[in-house]
């Protein structure tokens, strides 16, 4: 039955998660045999990526960009999970977006790595990357 | 049997879908939904039981009503419109399997199992808050991009084309004195640009705004066209690399229209090689609602060709 609010849709929530853009793994290939590779590993060789989340202020303040861009009223919740398309940036929105973060933060944004930029803490976290590596 | 009420819960029975003959080479089949026309929750029902379980959860991931409607008017229009263009059977739009390419760009999945015989069709969708549209090809890719005409940009329309845009764009834009001309202008270039990158379906990275230039030429030309065809006024659109503008991308097709009175549409396909190197895009436009009717809109104002048509 139709509620009278608003759309209601009888979905049924599934418990595996999808997941688009499946890149096959790789193995290190010798020829046609997939073998592993037994050197020694000496101390230092070792690269640790260490991913720290971006602070909350950088979030909050991509969420009010993010607010600004799509007009979305102060009640509704963004938040770092938010994706930008669920909130309903087509294109256009997340281009703007991604310039207005160049400008709050002086940062420069290649296409490359805003392709990728899914959620807000993904623009928060590449926003401190950047900051980062400008600082350096 | 007790009559007096009568409970039994009524479910509108849906017509059949009407089959389609596929597009002829260079020729695009546009279908689009006005959403606002689309009101009756027994077929937005239906159109919810044609999508996978995975287009279930991402529609209803959407945030509110009007998005969720938006993404579920979508994938309803892309199966449906998929499904008619079977030729052998009677063809289920909830049978149809989708894929992204490597670089995320959306397809048709042919499985041998599904009794389909693999079409040679390509397709791409694009919406606004008030259209939704799916451009359809055969043997080559395409790529749509639809905006609304009053569509205002956040940030300065100079700056905006400074950042993003190439020089000669840029130059173009701001030789633009009436600030409203100028935003249609802009308007037009972004979807066209997208739609480049979109028929190319390498993804924004691959092919970054400012690397290639849109730009409009008149024809100087006028070929002979067989009878019954509108001719368009329109200039010819052209795409140049930048890092190689005297050998303009050849190989891809560009065309703007006006949409609804409401919207630029632009659409980019490969040119078929089979059709000839010079044969003319053209264009059969279709207003929609799955299930409900299609309204042929092709040479009437709902569809106006811009640039880049000469055939509708």
């Amino acid at each position: 039955m139709a509620s009278s609010t608003g759309l209601s849709f009888k979905f049924s929530p599934l418990s595996t998660s999808f997941k688009q853009n499946q890149v096959p793994l790789r193995g290190i290939c010798n020829g046609n045999s997939i073998s592993l590779p037994s050197r020694r590993i000496r101390p230092g060789s070792l690269r640790l990526r260490v991913a720290c989340a971006a602070k909350p202020e950088t979030v909050d303040k991509v969420c009010s960009i993010v607010r600004k861009q799509l007009a979305l009223p102060q009640d509704s919740s963004v938040t770092g999970e938010s994706k930008f398309t669920a909130l309903g940036a087509d294109s256009l929105d997340t281009v703007e977006i991604v310039m207005g973060l160049e400008e709050e933060f002086g940062i420069s944004v290649e296409e490359e790595s805003a392709q990728n930029i899914v959620t807000v803490q993904d623009a928060a976290d590449l926003i401190e990357k950047l900051v980062g590596q400008k600082a350096a | 049997m007790n009559i007096r009420c009568f409970q039994r819960n009524f479910c509108a029975a849906f017509p059949p879908l009407v089959p389609l003959q596929l597009p002829s080479p260079m020729e695009t089949h546009l279908w689009y939904i006005l959403p606002d026309e689309v009101k009756s929750w027994g077929l937005l029902n239906h159109y919810s039981e044609l999508l996978s379980p995975c287009e279930r959860e991402s529609v209803n991931r959407m945030r509110g009503d009007q998005l969720k409607k938006r993404a579920l008017l979508a994938r309803a229009l892309v199966r449906t419109t998929i499904a008619r263009y079977q030729t052998n059977c009677q063809m289920n739009p909830r049978s149809l399997k989708f894929r992204n390419n490597l670089y995320g760009k959306p397809e048709v999945e042919w499985r041998n199992e599904d009794n389909l015989s693999p079409l040679p069709l390509h397709f791409n969708i694009s919406h606004t808050s008030t259209m939704i549209a799916c451009g359809v090809t055969v043997n080559v890719p395409i790529g749509i991009d639809i905006e609304e005409k009053q569509r205002r940009t956040k940030n300065n329309i100079i700056a905006f084309a400074q950042r993003y845009f190439s020089p000669y764009e840029v130059k173009v834009l701001t030789a633009i004195s009436d600030p409203q001309v100028q935003r249609q202008e802009f308007i037009k270039l972004w979807t066209l640009k997208e739609a480049y990158v979109k028929a190319l379906g390498k993804g924004f990275s691959a092919l970054p705004f400012k690397t290639f230039t849109i730009r409009f030429r008149d024809t100087t030309m006028r070929n002979f066209h067989p009878p019954g065809t509108t001719v368009s006024e329109a200039s010819d659109i052209i795409v140049e690399s930048s890092d190689d503008p005297t050998n303009p991308a050849n190989n891809w097709q560009c065309a703007l229209l006006e949409v609804a009175g409401s919207h630029y549409g632009a659409i980019c396909m490969e040119k078929d090689r089979i059709a000839g190197a010079n044969a003319p895009m053209k264009l059969t436009a279709w207003k929609t609602v799955p299930f409900v009717e299609d309204v042929c809109v092709s040479g009437t104002d709902a569809v106006l060709a811009l640039g880049g048509i000469i055939g509708q």
